[in-house]
C-alpha cells in the first residue's frame, strides 16, 4: 500500500482507533500505545486484506486483539460466558444527564466489566454495524446485543456514579471543607 | 410481548440498520404507539444514547498523536515477534496449561518468567519511541510521578547517565508488577531508556558493579539489581554504546 494510502488510514481512522483504545486500556499512553501498534500492524500486513472494503473492521479488530494479547500476557484474563437476561436501564435523573461531559463518559466505561466495555464502546461510537462489532470482538451477534443490552445498563449505573463522585469533587475545591 | 420484551428490542434498534427480526421489532413499535409510559420511556433512552454517544466521540486526542503515526518510524517499524520465539511463547503455554492442571496439588501455580522474556517485552516498548505519561526534564518531577503512580520510584542513577537530560517516564506493567519507564535525551533524536523494578518482581541479573549485557535486536541492554531494584538500560547500538551510560551510581 502506497504511503499516501497510509496517511489518508491515520486521517481516518487515528480518532475512533484512539478512544476505543482509550476506553480498553484506561491509560492514555496504552491507547496511544495501541493506536501505534494497529498501524505497525497494518504497514508489515496490510498488503494481505484482500477485501479493501473491510479495512475500517481489520484495524478495530488488530487493537482489540493486541488489547486482549497484552492483557493475557499481563495477567491470566478469562473470558467467561455469564450472559445475563436484558436488564431494564436505571432511569438517569436530568441533573445528571446535563453535567455528563467526555471524561465522565470515559471514566463510567472503565467502571464496566471487561466483556461489556469493548461492545459498549462500540455502539456508542456509531461506525460499526452489530455484525462488525461481532466480527471485531469474534462473538456471536447474538452474544454482542446481549452484552450491548446488559452494558447499556450497567453504563447508566456508572454515569450516575461517577457524576456524583465528580460533583463531590467541585464541592469539595469550592467549599474547602465538604467530606467526600 | 411484555414491557421487558419491547424495551430489550428498542434499546438495540438502530433505524439504519436492518433488525435482526423485523417481527419482533414491528410488535415492539406497535406497543410503543400504544403505550405512552414506553413511548416516553425510548424518547429518553435514545437522547441519552445520543448525548453519550456525542461526548463519546468528543473525547480529546492527545496532541502529538497524529504527527508520531504519520512519521516514518512507526510505520516503517514492525514490532512483531519472530517465528522463533513464537515457538518459545507456545511451548511456554503449553507449559503454563500443563502447570494449572497440576496446580490442584502443588500449590498455587507461578509462571516462570526467564531474563529474555523480560528483555524482550521492555525492548518491545520502545522499539517505537514511548508513549510517555509525564515528558518533563525534572527528574524530581518524573519520580514524583513515579511515586504517585504506586511505581518504583527510589533509583539510582549510573553515574554516566545522570549528566543527560530526562524527556519524560511512564508506568508499564510486566506480569502483573510496575516497571517504571525513564527515557533519557543523548543526543540528536536518540534516547537511553532505564526500567526499573523491584529486584523481585522481575528476573535481572547482575550487580551495580557487573552488568550484564545482551542483545535484543539492534538494541543493547545492560541488567544489573542494586539495593533491591532491578535496572535495564537500553540503547540502540553495541555494548560499548549501552558502557559509557553506565558507571556506579
Amino acid at each position: 500500500m502506497a504511503e499516501g494510502d497510509n496517511e489518508q488510514l491515520v486521517e481516518k481512522f487515528y480518532a475512533p482507533l484512539y478512544r476505543f483504545g482509550l476506553s480498553l486500556s484506561r491509560k492514555e499512553a496504552d491507547a496511544c500505545d495501541l493506536v501505534q501498534q494497529t498501524f505497525c500492524t497494518w504497514a508489515a500486513k496490510g498488503h494481505q486484506l484482500r477485501d479493501k472494503s473491510k479495512v475500517k473492521t481489520w484495524l478495530f479488530t488488530t487493537l482489540y486483539r493486541d488489547f486482549l494479547a497484552k492483557k493475557r500476557h499481563d495477567a491470566r484474563f478469562v473470558e467467561t460466558e455469564n450472559e445475563a437476561d436484558f436488564v431494564e436501564p436505571l432511569h438517569i435523573a436530568p441533573s445528571v444527564v446535563e453535567s455528563i461531559d467526555a471524561a465522565i463518559v470515559q471514566k463510567a466505561l472503565h467502571l464496566l466489566d471487561e466483556r461489556y466495555r469493548a461492545p459498549v464502546t462500540l455502539f456508542y461510537m456509531q461506525q460499526h454495524s452489530y455484525r462488525e462489532i461481532a466480527e471485531i470482538l469474534a462473538v456471536p451477534i447474538g452474544t454482542v446485543m446481549s452484552r450491548i443490552s446488559r452494558g447499556k445498563a450497567e453504563l447508566r449505573t456508572a454515569l450516575s456514579d461517577t457524576t456524583a463522585l465528580e460533583a463531590r469533587k467541585i464541592v469539595r475545591i469550592e467549599g474547602g471543607q465538604a467530606h467526600g | 410481548m411484555d414491557n421487558r420484551e419491547a424495551y430489550s428490542i428498542l434499546s438495540l434498534h438502530r433505524p439504519e440498520e436492518p433488525a435482526l427480526d423485523e417481527g419482533r421489532l414491528q410488535e415492539a413499535l406497535r406497543k410503543v404507539e400504544a403505550d405512552p409510559e414506553l413511548a416516553q420511556w425510548w424518547k429518553a433512552e435514545r437522547e441519552l444514547d445520543a448525548i453519550i454517544a456525542a461526548k463519546l466521540t468528543s473525547t480529546q486526542l492527545p496532541a502529538d498523536l497524529k504527527s508520531r503515526l504519520l512519521s516514518p518510524a512507526p510505520m516503517r517499524t514492525r514490532v512483531v515477534r519472530s517465528s522463533w520465539s513464537r515457538a518459545v511463547l507456545a511451548a511456554a503455554a503449553s507449559i503454563v496449561v500443563l502447570g494449572v492442571i497440576f496446580s490442584s496439588w502443588r500449590g498455587p501455580f507461578q509462571t516462570a518468567v526467564s531474563l529474555a522474556d523480560y528483555r524482550e517485552e521492555m525492548v518491545s516498548f520502545i522499539k517505537v519511541p514511548p508513549n510517555l505519561e509525564l515528558q518533563s526534564s525534572d527528574l524530581a518531577r518524573l519520580k514524583t510521578f513515579l511515586e504517585k503512580a504506586d511505581a518504583p520510584a527510589q533509583f539510582a542513577l549510573p553515574k554516566n547517565l545522570q549528566a543527560y537530560e530526562p524527556v519524560g517516564c511512564r508506568v508499564l506493567r510486566f506480569r502483573r508488577h510496575d516497571v517504571s519507564l525513564v527515557c533519557f535525551k543523548i543526543g540528536g533524536d536518540r534516547l537511553a531508556h532505564l526500567f526499573v523494578a523491584d529486584a523481585k518482581s522481575v528476573p535481572t541479573k547482575g550487580s551495580a558493579s557487573a552488568p550484564v549485557f545482551a542483545a535484543e535486536n539492534d538494541w543493547m541492554t545492560a541488567t544489573w539489581t542494586e539495593n533491591g531494584q532491578s535496572y535495564l538500560l537500553a540503547v540502540r547500538g553495541d555494548r560499548a554504546a549501552a558502557e559509557r551510560f553506565l558507571g556506579d551510581s
